[in-house]
């Protein structure tokens, strides 16, 4: 895939896997054996199981403000995919997919939406930052990761998404300029769910489309079909291949739908029409990449279902374990403000334990 | 009207720069704005345009110096007499230089002194005690007149409290009262009803000295009296043996006064606290190793008691003597001063007008009083017989903060031995 | 070997030595490439160690600190400069989200030992948001330090202390004394810790807090009441975040007496800290209310108003006698 056949000014979206799963120019598709294939669609399969377990257990009461990813499985999987070993992650905050491709534990990510900070504590060897709340700001950490990989000579690059709201901000605009001047070697994804809690994308930017904006910046930019895993494997691919070869940023924009709500706490039937989802849920990503693999006799009904139920199971485990052990311990709210914790914060901590303790 | 030209920094942040070319010379008459000199700095070479029109009166640096942001480096006269002032600015308000891109920023070659990091700072102690107290009780403090400093406090860690700095305000007053009471206490107001028939005599001086001094003693000391009556009997005899050897020989008057000071002095010897001062501000007996003895003398204007210095240095006669010679010029008012003062005990012999047992006034400062009443002949029982005895009857006032009864009375058994049987007083005094 | 630098050569040196000693530290912000800063700060660097070390951004104040928090989780020591702590403003957002927050949102899997300088404070007759003063505003934030010199040796030292602070401090440094004097500092590298304030002169009456530019104009207010036998002790703070409590309690309780002497404005400003910490810890030593002298509650004026703005020596000279004769 060359990205600049693409080009957003025209509007001209990449596509590979048409939503009946159908691939017309058989030279896009990856090359990718069976094996990794099926591990494309187990791991679309475990981002929605786990998504769909926590909106229940939220709606048990089990679990807090959580949010879904329904419906990006693909632009999150499929273009974290295309990472090496020594790439980083800077997420936002809705990139189950990418979280597991990279090899974020679930437990990890149910730790963090649990409420401990722990859960952003990631393993040896796992480059991925924490969860960044205000929106876009963690654009800049990308930009900045990548300025260091200039000065230090080394090759690997970083991946880093924003949903269409972020667009909008300022620190957007300040990390593309950046990064476009110091050809950081970043991808940035925008993915573009249509919504901003319940701001539709028409609002954020009379832009045509979000790819155009990296000509500003003088990035390349691509549109690409958000739920076309394949399209986002190849267009993700070719932007960390520049990267890493030293010619700079990539913005990517993953056209895709947010099927589900903002969050749990957002009622999205408020802001849209019914038969706007339903329109979206027929290009579903994990129906169309499974049509594709059920075709292509990559898999079947029955692995199908008996890897659901292994996910399933797999997720139960999970939070079972740190249901209700999960409390956070008195002195780790104190200690890694600093590496060595200031006699006024020491001081602090005392007195409440001697609160706690009954003491004086 | 000089106007001092200072090098600016012309907004580049330089420091300093060197006059690569003079455009004027001294003397020359300039226009606002006009380049009087070409400066290199690290920067950019560059002309320098005067802000004053005027005439060049000073270069005050040669081609080629190099001078510091802030020097002057020309001076231009205006010679105008109705040019104004350059405003004076404030002692404390840092003149002006240019610098950054903005705003002027102070430049100057001054060296302030080196850092003396890591040496560790000599910990002066403070030279005020302190204490700790909270505000209010400093407040209080203030209120009261009282040094904060000097109150033992009672509180946590020694705070001092609000109770504490009451009760320092209580004893102030009391010790103040004390030296009113004793030095200038309020007159009392007299009540007498106005239509008594009375007549106002003023009092001597030697009448309110005696008045203030019996207050002053009574007021201060907490007096109580031991009595007791000695059979003298064979002292009677002794004495009766050599009075009249005594006044032929010596010429001296022999009474029982002498005798009972050698005797007292034994006991003051031996109950050393009977011969002290209570020193209060030092919660400290004074006890006296002299023995200096007041003899309370009765005269025509008064009390007077007259000290016989170191009378456990003088035999009997001696004392004797003393005594009538004090006893004498008191009488014709030829007592010195000196010899009112530096009394340890006192003795006082009303019994010689007439009086049993008394309740007599301690000489203040001292410690104890001894009251001597009239020896008169008196039936007793001895050995269960009645017999006829000389009876001496004493009356022994001290004070009652430093002497306890058990101490008194030892004090005047003492005495009754060495009184009753002259062969004691002979051997003991 | 000593040189005698002003404050501003002192920053510059400190720059030099650290970028010598370690290739993990880079320079960047607006001007101070090329340039080498609009106050020369940051002169000789890029010319020194080359345009990857020392270089120029586009204005963006908001990428030039959350670029150096994703630098600092990649390993590097980056130490970037806001033209004028007015101009920190925009980059307050990834300050106080980010570069606070890294280490404890990680559970210390990332630290950013980073450094932000700045030229802060008034009293330079410029424009609006060239005189800010707002350090109490950042010493608030749980996670950052805050650092601000009053001379030419401790420039240099806090700064070299604070590139090699494992985590992040903001150094301000006081432009009105920028190049107001001289003094002999050493030609190379050395450390004053930070969190460790400094007793200028030992006193028994009163105890003097400040920082930054208004050291020396203490120090000549208590000159001015020497005379009138007043024995004061002064202490410059040096570091507002951590604070030095134990500095200026220990003194409290020998002189009985505190004040705190700042630009910025009154109301819960740092002096207001300083003063709850003295309540907390020496309450029962104090013999007059411990004070503060402050700039007001207003914005700094412009430069023809100036001039009433920053408590001047005469006006902390008086101030210290009403407190002695409380």
């Amino acid at each position: 895939m060359r990205l600049e056949d693409y080009n957003p000014m025209n509007n001209e979206m990449y596509q590979v896997m048409d939503p009946m799963g159908k691939v017309e120019d058989k030279e896009e598709i990856p090359e990718l054996d069976d094996e990794q294939l099926k591990y494309l669609y187990r791991t679309m399969l475990y981002t929605r199981t786990i998504d769909e377990k926590a909106l229940s257990y939220q709606r048990q009461g089990r679990m807090l403000t959580y949010a879904p990813n329904l419906g990006q499985e693909a632009a999150q999987v499929g273009s974290a995919y295309s990472l090496d070993d020594e790439d980083w992650l800077v997420p936002a905050f809705r990139e189950l997919g990418a979280w597991l491709v990279r090899g974020v534990p679930l437990k990890n990510i149910y730790l963090y939406w649990y409420g401990n900070e722990w859960g952003s504590h990631m393993p040896e060897g796992v480059k991925v930052l924490p969860v960044s709340v205000p929106i876009a700001s963690q654009l800049q950490h990308a930009t900045g990761i990548g300025m260091a990989n200039n000065i230090k000579n080394e090759k690997n690059v970083v991946l880093t998404y924003v949903g269409d709201g972020g667009t909008s901000h300022g620190d957007f605009h300040e990390a593309l300029n950046f990064a476009s001047v110091f050809k950081s070697p970043v991808v940035f994804i925008v993915q573009n769910n249509q919504y901003a809690i319940s701001t539709s994308r028409k609002v954020q930017t009379l832009s045509e489309n979000i790819a155009m904006k990296a000509t500003a910046y003088g990035m390349p930019g691509v549109l690409v079909d958000g739920n076309d895993i394949f399209a986002m494997y190849n267009a993700t691919k070719a932007a960390v291949d520049r990267a890493r070869n030293g010619e700079g940023p990539t913005l990517i924009e993953a056209y895709t739908y947010r099927l589900g709500a903002h969050t749990t706490s957002d009622d999205p039937t408020k802001y849209r029409d019914d038969a706007e989802v339903d329109e979206w849920r027929k290009k579903d990503p994990i129906l169309r990449f499974g049509e594709y693999l059920k075709e292509n006799n990559v898999i079947d009904e029955d692995w199908i279902e008996s890897t659901k139920k292994e996910l399933e199971e797999e997720v139960k485990k999970t939070f079972e374990a740190i249901e209700d052990k999960s409390d956070t311990e008195l002195e780790d709210i104190f200690k890694y403000h600093f590496e060595t914790m200031p006699a006024q914060l020491q001081e602090q901590l005392d007195e409440y334990r001697s609160f706690l303790e009954g003491g004086k | 009207m000089n106007f001092e030209f200072q090098f600016p920094d012309i907004g580049e942040g330089i420091h300093e720069g060197v006059i690569t070319k003079w455009l004027v010379q001294e003397g020359d008459n300039i226009e606002e704005g006009e380049s009087v000199a070409e400066v290199e700095t690290d920067k950019v070479t560059t002309e320098i345009p005067s802000p004053r029109s005027g005439k060049v009166l000073e270069l005050k640096a040669k081609k080629g110096d190099t001078i510091n942001v802030g020097d002057v480096f020309v001076v231009i006269t205006s010679g105008a007499e109705n040019e104004e002032e350059p405003k004076v600015q404030e002692e404390d308000q840092v003149e002006e230089e240019t610098a950054g891109v903005v705003g002027q920023v102070v430049a100057s070659s001054d060296v302030i002194p080196s850092s003396t990091e890591g040496a560790s700072p000599t910990k002066k102690t403070s030279k005020r005690k302190k204490v700790l107290a909270t505000p209010v009780a400093r407040q209080l403090a203030k209120d009261f007149g009282v040094d904060i400093n000097t109150v033992a406090g009672t509180g946590p860690n020694g705070r001092v409290m609000k109770d504490d700095i009451h009760k320092a305000n209580e004893d102030k007053a009391k010790s103040e009262d004390k030296t009113e009471s004793l030095k200038e206490r309020k007159p009392r107001k007299l009540t007498i009803s106005d239509d008594m028939p009375v007549e106002r005599v003023p009092l001597t001086k030697i009448r309110k000295t005696i008045s203030e001094k019996m207050s002053e003693s009574r007021f201060t000391i907490p007096h109580t009296t031991a009595m007791d009556e000695i059979d003298i009997s064979r002292l009677h005899d002794f004495r009766k043996k050599y009075k009249d050897i005594l006044k032929e020989v010596d010429d001296v008057n022999l009474t029982y006064l002498p005798f009972i000071i050698k005797a007292s002095i034994v006991a003051l010897k031996e109950h050393p606290e009977f011969n002290s001062s209570l020193d209060e501000e030092t919660d400290e007996l004074v006890l006296k190793r002299y023995f200096n003895i007041g003899v309370a003398t009765d005269t025509e204007r008064g009390l007077m008691v007259p000290v016989i210095k170191d009378a456990d240095k003088m035999s009997l006669v001696e004392l004797a003597k003393a005594i009538e010679d004090l006893s004498k010029r008191a009488k014709e008012n030829k007592i010195q001063l000196s010899e009112l003062k530096g009394g340890s005990f006192s003795v006082t012999n009303y019994g010689s007008i007439g009086g049993y047992f008394g309740i007599p006034i301690i000489n203040y400062p001292e410690s104890a009083i001894l009251g001597i009443g009239r020896v008169v002949e008196k039936p007793i029982v001895k050995d269960g017989e009645i017999i006829v005895a000389n009876i001496l009857p004493l009356s022994l006032s001290y004070d009652h903060r430093i002497i306890d009864g058990a101490s008194g009375a030892r004090f005047l058994n003492l005495l009754k031995e060495l009184l009753a049987d002259p062969d004691m007083l002979l051997l003991k005094g | 070997m000593a040189n005698t630098l002003s404050i501003i050569q002192a920053v510059n040196q400190a720059l030099m030595n650290e970028m010598k000693i370690d290739d993990k530290v880079i320079v960047y912000g607006e001007d101070v490439g090329v340039e080498g800063g609009v106050f020369r700060a940051t002169v000789d660097l890029q010319k020194t160690f080359g345009k990857e070390r020392a270089f120029d951004t586009p204005l963006a104040e908001s990428a030039i600190v959350g670029t150096a928090v994703g630098m600092a989780i990649n390993g590097l020591k980056p130490v970037v400069e806001m033209q004028f702590s007015g101009f920190s403003y925009p980059a307050f957002n990834q300050i106080i989200s980010h570069v606070a927050r890294m280490r404890n949102r990680s559970r210390g899997q990332y630290n950013l030992p980073m450094v932000i300088r700045a030229p802060y404070g008034g009293g330079i007759r410029a424009l609006e948001h060239h005189s800010e003063s707002t350090e109490a505003l950042y010493a608030q934030i749980p996670g950052i330090k805050v650092v601000i010199p009053s001379t030419p040796y401790d420039a240099k030292g806090l700064l070299i202390a604070a590139i090699r602070d494992p985590d992040p401090v903001l150094f301000w440094e006081p432009k009105r004394i920028y190049r107001a004097f001289k003094q002999e500092i050493p030609e190379e590298a050395y450390e004053i810790p930070l969190g460790k304030a400094k007793v200028l002169q030992e006193g028994d009456d009163i105890t003097i807090v400040a920082w930054g530019a208004m050291v020396p104009d203490v120090q000549r207010a208590v000159k001015m009441v020497e005379e009138k036998g007043i024995s004061a002790e002064i202490i410059d703070l040096r570091t507002i975040a951590p604070m030095d409590r134990d500095s200026f309690i220990d003194s409290v309780k020998k002189t009985g007496r505190i004040l705190v002497v700042h630009e910025a404005p009154k109301t819960l400003g740092v002096g207001s800290e300083i003063i709850s910490i003295v309540n907390e810890k020496a309450f029962l030593h104090l013999e007059a209310p411990p004070t503060r002298l402050t700039g007001f509650d207003t914005t700094f004026p412009l430069p023809r108003g100036e001039k009433h703005y920053i408590p001047s020596p005469k006006r902390i000279a008086k101030t210290i006698e009403d407190i002695v004769n409380y």
